[in-house]
């Protein structure tokens, strides 16, 4: 259970990133470039030119059988929409933790703040814990609120365009609810562990970097149609990382003490 | 109950640099302690050892009956602590980051906002009160500091050089604040300075610390008893008999060590009987400064610690 000095803590932090405009501007510039303007460009391709998704087409060869016979322009559509974009929202919640966990923890040390908080009638675990659903809050509000706009976007394109409305598929419904936040917790706790002994911004930040390398493999994987997977395979992938999350969380904490974090 | 005890305490830092070295204290309520010593004496480990930020490498030590190395969350929320490393938030406000501080520590936000007000008029930060943190002076931020450690009434307060970059007015509105925290809250001061000249204005009692040991502890009186309780005369005449000779420090000015102030009238007595002219007498007995160079002199601990 989080307790009211806990609450002022995380309230604390959220209000240091949104108050802070260059650093809001770092978690909003990725997500509003993944989710708009790719989507756009897409639908834009697929519109106009669909002869050019020749690429795609080792992809769409390996679509269900349900989907062929519609047009070119709808099946590079459907496979932007519920192949491609949701590797984006692998991408979204991992850099924007990192950014805030990065700031919330190793920032506070840089500026000195950290041992302040120490001497606060919190348990060094309690002050991990707010910092790190701190940054979960924000990386799930960038997350989600990212998917609105990418939804609001694309429909009214493809209704200008083509008259039709392309509605998300259910692995949505799993990529948002339970890989996202998952992903993001792994992220957030990768920084915060890391913090411990990391003495800048920078340096906790380059650790989550390493988390994007497989999502960008797995990228590769989709566009070449290597990989396809389907909600259960992702339902699957998305519980044992949940689990992953919970058990790297918890066992992140017990390994630290004031003596290791004020090194 | 004791405020502070330290039995037998020690840390080592890489298990060769001894920075406190079997350390023995007790502190009763409502004392002001000055725990003197030059930088790296091992003042601010202490101040970290008794806030369960570091945990003593040998020894024990309680703060209110707490240890703080095993539950230093409930220690800290009887304790504030004013160091150089804790700063607080450039982006918010002196009076946004004392109401943030007052959250911490568990108080309403109503309370919280009362209590930071009148914090920031007593230390002469009201006008300042929505300015940014990052545009205070170093003593403006100093001052916030022991606002931000006395938010939640603390019982004790540690004070790790909380005069460091003050002007001189500034020195003296946080002494009077201290000294009025003990006086009328009852709160235990446990302030750490390398200016002698300064603890001695305030503090009711003392540690002397020098490379992690500690020299002596008491009250002036104890101090000075350990290493001359008398006084020192100095007289500026003529004609000196010829046993004062000797004492001179140069020309007309002369040094006497006395006992008690009771020996002063015999001396004056014995110069006029000799015919000599007494321009001036003054006596004055070991400052801080002086018994703290005195026991680095002799390199030893008056009581034996």
């Amino acid at each position: 259970m989080i307790n009211s000095m806990q609450k002022a803590l995380i309230k604390k932090d959220i209000k240091s990133i949104t108050s802070n405009k260059r650093m809001l501007s770092v978690i909003l510039i990725v997500p509003l470039v993944l989710t708009i303007l790719m989507p756009t460009i897409f639908i834009l391709t697929a519109h106009f030119v669909p002869e050019d998704a020749g690429d795609l087409q080792q992809m769409i060869d390996l679509l269900p059988q349900t989907q062929r016979g519609v047009s070119m322009e709808q099946m590079i559509t459907a496979l932007m929409m519920n192949n491609v974009m949701p590797l984006f929202f692998v991408i979204i919640p991992i850099m924007a933790a990192s950014v805030m966990a990065a700031s919330s923890f190793v920032g506070e040390k840089e500026k000195r703040t950290l041992e302040t908080l120490l001497y606060c009638p919190l348990t060094l675990e309690q002050i991990f814990y707010a910092k790190i659903l701190a940054s979960f809050i924000i990386s799930m509000a960038v997350t989600l609120t990212s998917f609105a706009a990418m939804i609001v976007v694309t429909q009214i394109e493809l209704l200008l365009l083509s008259g039709e409305l392309l509605l998300p598929d259910i692995n949505w419904v799993v990529i948002l609810l339970l890989i996202s936040p998952a992903i993001s917790l792994i992220a957030i706790t990768m920084i915060v562990r890391g913090s411990v002994k990391a003495q800048s911004v920078e340096e906790a930040q380059q650790r989550a970097a390493f988390l994007i390398l497989p999502m960008i493999l797995l990228m590769v994987g989709q566009l070449t149609g290597l990989i396809l997977i389907n909600v259960f395979i992702l339902l699957v992938i998305g519980i044992v990382l949940a689990v992953l999350a919970l058990i790297y969380m918890r066992s992140a904490m017990r390994k630290t003490s004031y003596e290791i974090v004020l090194k | 109950m004791k405020a502070v005890i330290t039995n037998v305490m020690s840390k080592t830092y890489a298990q060769t640099n001894k920075a406190l070295n079997r350390v023995s204290l007790s502190l009763s309520k409502g004392e002001v302690f000055g725990f003197l010593g030059p930088n790296g004496a091992g003042k601010t480990t202490m101040v970290k050892l008794l806030n369960g930020m570091l945990t003593p490498t040998e020894g024990r030590c309680w703060v209110c009956d707490i240890d703080p190395s095993q539950e230093p969350e409930k220690m800290h929320r009887i304790a504030g602590v004013v160091t150089e490393h804790a700063q607080m938030y450039d982006h918010l406000s002196g009076y946004e980051n004392l109401v943030f501080y007052g959250n911490l520590f568990g108080i309403r936000s109503s309370e919280s906002q009362s209590r930071a007000q009148s914090l920031l008029e007593k230390l002469g930060l009201t006008n300042a009160r929505d300015k940014k943190l990052g545009a205070y002076s170093t003593g403006m931020r100093q001052r916030l500091s022991l606002a931000r450690a006395m938010i939640h009434r603390p019982e004790v307060l540690f004070l790790d050089e909380p005069t460091s970059g003050l002007d001189p007015e500034s020195v003296h509105s946080v002494n009077q604040l201290i000294k009025q925290l003990a006086r009328e809250e009852g709160t235990t001061v446990f302030l750490c300075t390398h200016q002698l000249r300064y603890a001695q204005e305030i503090c009711s009692s003392y540690g002397l610390i020098n490379e992690g040991v500690l020299l002596a502890d008491g009250t002036l009186e104890q101090l000075r008893s350990m290493v001359f309780a008398g006084m020192t005369v100095s007289i500026k005449a003529d004609g000196v008999p010829p046993e004062f000779q000797s004492r001179g420090s140069g020309g007309q000015d002369y040094e006497v060590k006395v006992e008690s102030e009771s020996e002063i009238p015999p001396i004056v007595k014995r110069i006029v009987d000799h015919g000599g002219s007494i321009y001036r007498v003054t006596s004055k007995r070991m400052s801080l400064e002086e018994i703290y160079f005195a026991l680095i002199e002799q390199g030893k601990g008056g009581d034996g610690k």
